[in-house]
Order: C-alpha cells, then sequence, then structure tokens
C-alpha cells in the first residue's frame, strides 16, 4: 500500500497545477460527465486490474521518475503524463466503458455453452472486461506515440535538444510498454479472431494518425485533394476504428451472431465520429466574435468550409488571415468560416452520426446498458 | 561474491568448474527472481558443466554424432545453413510487402524501408530449418508447412520492428550502410511505422488460428520492451550486473529466436518435450549471437558492422567484454556506473577492454551456450537441417560481421 502511495505521488508530482488538460476535449461537461458517470455505475466497477498493473509495474514508474527530469521542458509526453492521473477519472476510459456497456447490453450468450453465465459480474463476461483494458491501453500507447518529436524540426529557442531526446526515449519506451501489456493480454483472451481484429484496429490507428500532425507543413500550401469523404475515412481510421472494431470483438468473445457484431461496430464507429465531429465543433459554437479561439485545420467545420468554397477562395481566405508575420489570424479565419456554410453542414454530420449510432443500439433488446448507451448517443449531438 | 569472477578466470586455462560455480553464484543471488532466463542461465551452466565434464571444447562438433544412431549425414555432407533454408525463404521478403496493407504510399514506403531483400534473414533462416528439423523428427515428410513459413516471416517482422524503435531510442542514423527511418522521415513517423509493422505481424500471427502460438509470440514483444527498459538502469553490485546483463540479452535477442522456434515446434508436434528442444537450442543459440554481437562491438573495424565500433560504450551500454574487464581493472567500474558520460571515458574503457581478456572471456562464454544449444538440437532425429542448426552455432561464433 505505501508502495501503491510512493508510486502515485510519483505520478502526481508531474502535474504541477493543470488539471485542465483533457484528450477528449470536452464537449459539453456537465451534460458529457453526467451521461458517463451513470452509465459507469451500471456497468460496476468501471476498470479491472490490467490498468492498475500497469500503472504500478516497476517500467512505468521507471519511467515517471525519469519524466520528473521533463518538468520545465516542452516535451509532449509531460502533458500526456499529467492525463494518466487526472482524467482516468472520465474521459481517458470512455472507451472502455462503451465496450462494457455494450457487452451488458447484448447479454449472455445464447449459443455457446462454454460460457458460464455466472461467470458474468454485472452482466459482463470476465474476458469481456480486459478486452474494454486492453481497448483503453491501445489508446493510451497512442496517446504517448502521437507526441513523439521530430527533432530535427526543433529548434534551441524550443529548448535544450537533449531534453527532447529523452522525452522521446521515455514516450517510445512506455508508448510500447503499454502495447506489449496490450497483446499479451490479447493473448490470453484466447480467440484468434478477436487478436486479428483487435491487431488490425491498431494498424488502422496508426494510418489514421500518421499524417495528422503533417497538417502544419501542409498549411502554408493546403492540399487540394481534400475532400470531405477522404477526410471522413481518415477520421474513421484515427477516431473510430479502435472502438468500433472493439465493440465487435466483445460480441465475438460472448459468441453473439454475426448480425449483434456488425450493429456493435456500427455503433462504435458512428459513436466515435459523431463525438469526434462535436469536440470539432466546440471552438465555433462557444466562442464569441473578439475572443482568441485556436482550432485545428483539419477539424470538420474547415474542412466542409474549404469544400464548399473550393481550393482558389480558401488559399485566398488563407493568405487575406496570414499577418506580416507570416503568422495566422485565427480569428480572422474563424469569422470567415463563421459566414460560410461549413458549420452547419459540419452540424449535420455529426447528427447524422448520432442516429447512426442510435439506430444501431435500438436493434438490441431494452436494458439499463442500452439506454446509457442511447444517451452517450444523444449527448453527442447536443451542443 | 568476488569468487566466482576469480573462476572465471581460471576458467580460461581449460578448468571445467567455472559454468558449475557461475551456477551457484547465480542461482543463490537469484534468491526470489522470476525472470525465466536468470534462472536458465543457472540451468544452462549445470548442463553445460556436465558436457565440459565429458567433452573437451575441441570436441564441439563431435557432440552431434552422439543421437546419430542412423547416421546418414557425414560432416563433409552437412550443407551450409543459408544454401540450405535458400529455398524457403525465397520469396520471404515479397510476402511480407504483402502483408503490409496500407493505403498511403509514405507510410508503405518507411514500413518497407528495411524489407529490401539485403538483410541476413538470420531469423527466417533459423525458424525455416527448425521447422523442418521437428517435423521430420515427427515422422512427417521435412515439408514445411504454410504456417510455420508465416512464423518465419512474423520473425523478421517483429525483429524489424523492434529495430526501428531502437534506432529512434539510441539515435542511430544508419543501418546495414543505409540512413535509418528517424533520419530520412523523423521519429514520429519512424515509431508509427514500427507499430505498423508489429500490427501487422500480429494480424499474421491471429490468422494462424492458433491461441497457444499466438500467446508464444506475444511474449516476444513483452520481453523485447522489458529488455530495452533493463537497458536504461546499471546494477552496482558486480554479480547482479552480469545476471542483468545475461537476462536483458535473453529478452532483447533470443527471446525471439527462442519462441520462433518453439512456435514452429508446437504447429507440428504435441510433445511438449520437442517444444523445449526447439525452444532451448533458440534461446542458448540466441543469447551467443548477441554475446558475439558485444564482442564484434569491439574488435571489428569501424563499418563492418554497419554501425561504428564502441557504439554499445557510445551508449553507456556495459556489455560482456567490459564486465569481464571489470575485474582486472575495477576503475572500470566508476565508469560503468555513470555510464560512460564523462570525457575520455569511452576510449579508456575501450583500452582497459583490449588489454583485458574479456574479449576472450565473451567468446568463451558465447562457446558455452552454443555447445548447449547442440546437446539440446542433437535430441532431435538426424536430418539435413538438423546437422545444419549444429553447423550454424559454429558459424555464430566465427562470424565477423
Amino acid at each position: 500500500m505505501t508502495l501503491l502511495r510512493a508510486r502515485l505521488s510519483c505520478l502526481g508530482s508531474l502535474c504541477c497545477g493543470r488539471r485542465d488538460i483533457s484528450f477528449f476535449t470536452n464537449t459539453s461537461p456537465s451534460n458529457w460527465s453526467k451521461v458517463v458517470s451513470d452509465a459507469e455505475k451500471i456497468v460496476g466497477y468501471p476498470t479491472s486490474f490490467m490498468s492498475l498493473r500497469c500503472l504500478l509495474s516497476d517500467e512505468l514508474s521507471n519511467v515517471a521518475m525519469h519524466v520528473r527530469k521533463l518538468v520545465g521542458t516542452k516535451h509532449p509526453l509531460l502533458n500526456t503524463a499529467r492525463g494518466f492521473v487526472y482524467d482516468s477519472k472520465n474521459n481517458l476510459q470512455m472507451r472502455g466503458l462503451v465496450v462494457l456497456l455494450m457487452s451488458k447490453a447484448a447479454g449472455p450468450s445464447a449459443a455457446s455453452p462454454d460460457l458460464l453465465q455466472q461467470d458474468m459480474v454485472s452482466g459482463i463476461y470476465p474476458s469481456q472486461r480486459n478486452l474494454a483494458e486492453i481497448t483503453e491501453l491501445i489508446h493510451t500507447a497512442f496517446l504517448v506515440h502521437r507526441g513523439i518529436v521530430n527533432l530535427k524540426e526543433w529548434t534551441n529557442s524550443d529548448g535544450p535538444l537533449k531534453d527532447m531526446q529523452f522525452g522521446n526515449k521515455m514516450a517510445v519506451l512506455s508508448g510500447d510498454f503499454l502495447l506489449a501489456n496490450a497483446c499479451t493480454g490479447l493473448a490470453q483472451l484466447n480467440n484468434t479472431k478477436v487478436v486479428e481484429l483487435i491487431s488490425s484496429a491498431i494498424g488502422d490507428l496508426v494510418q489514421g494518425i500518421y499524417y495528422e500532425n503533417s497538417s502544419a507543413v501542409e498549411e502554408s500550401c493546403p492540399s487540394d485533394d481534400i475532400t470531405v469523404a477522404s477526410w471522413e475515412e481518415q477520421m474513421f481510421l484515427s477516431h473510430g476504428a479502435l472502438l468500433a472494431k472493439s465493440c465487435q470483438a466483445a460480441m465475438e468473445l460472448a459468441k453473439h451472431d454475426k448480425q449483434a457484431q456488425v450493429l456493435a461496430y456500427q455503433y462504435g464507429k458512428h459513436m466515435s465520429l459523431g463525438h469526434k465531429m462535436n469536440s470539432d465543433l466546440q471552438p465555433f459554437l462557444k466562442a464569441t466574435a473578439g475572443e482568441p479561439v485556436s482550432f485545428s485545420l483539419n477539424s470538420a467545420p474547415v474542412v466542409f468550409h474549404r469544400q464548399i468554397v473550393g481550393p482558389e477562395s480558401w488559399l485566398l481566405q488563407l493568405q487575406q488571415a496570414t499577418t506580416i508575420g507570416r503568422q495566422l489570424d485565427y480569428s480572422k479565419l474563424w469569422g470567415t468560416i463563421k459566414a460560410e456554410k461549413g458549420v452547419s453542414s459540419a452540424i449535420d454530420l455529426c447528427c447524422y452520426h448520432g442516429d447512426k449510432a442510435l439506430e444501431a443500439i435500438r436493434c438490441f433488446p431494452p436494458s439499463e446498458a442500452r439506454s446509457a448507451l442511447e444517451n452517450i448517443a444523444c449527448a453527442v449531438t447536443k451542443f | 561474491m568476488v569468487i566466482p569472477w576469480r573462476l572465471c578466470r581460471r576458467l580460461m586455462v581449460g578448468s571445467a568448474a567455472f559454468p558449475k560455480n557461475f551456477c551457484v553464484s547465480n542461482s543463490g543471488s537469484a534468491g526470489g527472481a522470476t525472470a525465466s532466463s536468470v534462472l536458465s542461465a543457472g540451468r544452462l551452466a549445470r548442463q553445460n558443466s556436465s558436457i565440459l565434464a565429458g567433452y573437451n571444447v575441441r570436441s564441439l562438433y563431435t557432440t552431434s554424432n552422439i543421437c546419430s544412431c542412423k547416421k546418414a549425414s557425414s560432416d563433409a555432407k552437412v550443407k551450409d545453413p543459408f544454401t540450405l533454408a535458400q529455398k524457403d525463404l525465397k520469396n520471404l521478403y515479397d510476402d511480407i510487402r504483402k502483408e503490409l496493407f496500407v493505403s498511403k504510399a509514405e507510410l508503405k514506403s518507411l514500413c518497407e524501408y528495411y524489407f529490401d531483400g539485403k538483410g541476413k534473414a538470420f531469423r527466417p533462416m533459423i525458424v525455416v530449418l527448425m521447422a523442418r528439423a521437428c517435423n521430420l523428427h515427427s515422422n512427417r515428410d521435412g515439408d514445411l508447412l504454410p504456417s510455420q513459413r508465416s512464423i518465419a516471416m512474423i520473425s523478421e517482422m517483429i525483429h524489424t520492428a523492434s529495430l526501428v524503435h531502437d534506432d529512434v531510442i539510441d539515435g542511430s542514423d544508419t543501418r546495414r550502410g543505409k540512413s535509418t527511418i528517424n533520419e530520412v522521415w523523423g521519429e514520429r513517423k519512424a515509431i508509427l511505422a514500427g507499430d505498423f509493422i508489429l500490427s501487422a505481424a500480429s494480424v499474421a500471427l491471429a490468422r494462424i488460428g492458433n491461441t497457444t502460438v499466438v500467446a508464444v509470440l506475444s511474449q516476444v514483444i513483452e520481453d523485447l520492451v522489458r529488455g530495452e527498459f533493463m537497458q536504461l538502469g546499471s546494477k552496482e553490485n558486480e554479480n547482479e550486473r552480469f545476471k542483468h546483463y545475461l537476462e536483458k540479452t535473453f529478452k532483447k535477442t533470443a527471446s525471439l529466436i527462442a519462441n520462433s522456434c518453439k512456435a514452429v515446434s508446437i504447429l507440428v508436434n504435441s510433445d511438449p518435450e520437442v517444444h523445449e528442444i526447439a525452444y532451448q537450442y533458440g534461446r542458448n543459440v540466441g543469447i551467443a549471437f548477441q554475446l558475439v554481437d558485444d564482442v564484434l562491438d569491439f574488435t571489428s573495424c569501424a563499418n563492418q558492422l554497419g554501425k561504428p565500433s564502441a557504439a554499445d560504450l557510445r551508449l553507456g551500454l556495459a556489455t560482456g567484454p567490459v564486465l569481464f574487464a571489470c575485474q582486472q581493472f575495477p576503475e572500470l567500474h566508476a565508469m560503468i556506473m555513470r555510464r560512460f558520460s564523462s570525457n575520455g571515458d569511452v576510449d579508456r574503457a575501450w583500452q582497459y577492454v583490449l588489454q583485458s581478456d574479456g574479449v576472450q572471456q565473451t567468446t568463451y562464454l558465447a562457446r558455452t551456450y552454443c555447445q548447449e544449444a547442440i546437446r539440446q538440437i542433437s535430441k532431435l532425429r538426424p536430418s539435413l537441417e538438423r546437422d545444419a542448426l549444429i553447423r550454424l552455432t559454429e558459424m555464430v561464433l566465427t562470424r565477423d560481421k
């Protein structure tokens, strides 16, 4: 117990002050948190021991010791590590929660005699709980690997290069450690279909996030081939595939039929995409003119806007919003985008995904867990 | 604590006591250690001592004849392992590239970067030879099962994925005579490419459809990461340091070979004894391979290994030759503890190692591991492939790059 406290306080010491960092950029906090915390009660204990085991392992506490050296530097691993502590209560565990709810909503297996109903805890098989943990491990591993810094792009004014090299080393190792634990956890599920499904989701995730940060380079010359369709495909890979395939795998573990697997997949996919749209829309809905805003040029409203106005006008608008110091004036660009239909098109798409998720989950028999998943799908379309 | 080390050195003049004592000291300090490799390092030493009792070191290759009752091959006929495995490895790299389903051209070229056919394919070679040897041992024809060929591919993919990540961790800029992925495309994309190769390997593994095989190879991935973590720390105590080094060596290098060998044996034979033979052969050859690698870091000229010599020292790593040298030159101790970080440490350590018999002792240790590998594989029924695996241990010891 003292060991546990020592290690947690070790992690805690990373988190000097900033409590507001969130990976799942919060949509409408009050509503969303309530939906999630209500849902957590339904699945019994929300976390199994796997993530705790990882957090308390020698390897990760070793990393935590080292990461303390990074306090004061700009390495992204620092923010990610802070998130381990402060977001573990709600947003970080979101994907695992959905997998658990989906498992419970689908209920016990009708087909397979070798799955015992008495093994279930709160209506969920142990293997499904492990799967939920694995989903979180993979998600977290990529949060860490996303934050690897390209050393050649680092300039001395950003701080010492040595810190960045060290931060990278820690980020590679801890991400690999989480992935390796996910691999052994997957193997223990004793179902090669599930191993294949989740492994392919890891591949999807890599393909999805591969180009994520390169938009910084593209900003100077926006690629013209970006369409809403190709963008959506990209978003599915980076934000939807893991949850969709995990939901499907949860059905496979309980030997539910193909139809249930497809529905679970659909729910996971559309819920994730709806959620992504929702968070992309926040800067355009919450802020008022004149306030400082920041948004990604690769977010839903901007991509719609680009498609609506066409590449030439978009380039022109970008130039008009660029200051003499070659800085992009986001407030100005924000106004330009708000004046067009990009925002409302993105809202429409968000609602489409929310509805599709609802449609899928409503094919399951009514239950507490189903209602919770419906609430989550509804919350995604609330602004 | 110093006793076994003294014995080590005496052993260099032929005492058979070394492994036994080494083992005693090891298992004594291992106490409640869970790491299988530590324990089996002890086990190995115990077994080796019995070999050494019966044969002198020069009779290394005669051990292969012990079980060859219906001996079909004489040493003259033993084929070069690379030639023998060639027919199974012809399209290996083409097939690996087919496993990498990527839509984006750039990511694809990163993932395929090291599958250019210029690698030695050392791991796949052992895997296919072991597979055929196990098949013949199990009263089948020698032909490779498709699932066994997949394991050969997967072993190379896991190995490559770990190289890509290692290069980022070590900040390397060249490998196999070309720029590393991180040097060309940056660290972030390199890590993602490594992750992708691993996921593709994992998909291929799952498609074999055997849950035991999935578990065996997942263990490798965990070992690789744990081995990398072990490389971060240095141990104060000398005996612990050596144990730590051997355990790290197992996890980072030998686990992949051992478990791939085990996987191909599982796919053809249900006898756990055969699995253990395959595993132990791979484990011992793997450790020997890495020990020789660590020696070459001191003895080979720059560029021959495709990396600058004394690279390990520059990375702060104390490998076999340094650990042995530290016995003769205690001055090395402080340098090991500060990971050769002070000015001139690398050069001084290098000098000490060359003046000591650290290189010979490490080579000798590699040789004992090879002997154990031979003892293990000799339990299989004789076949061309089995004899090639025996011949391979010699090549591991004599390679110069």
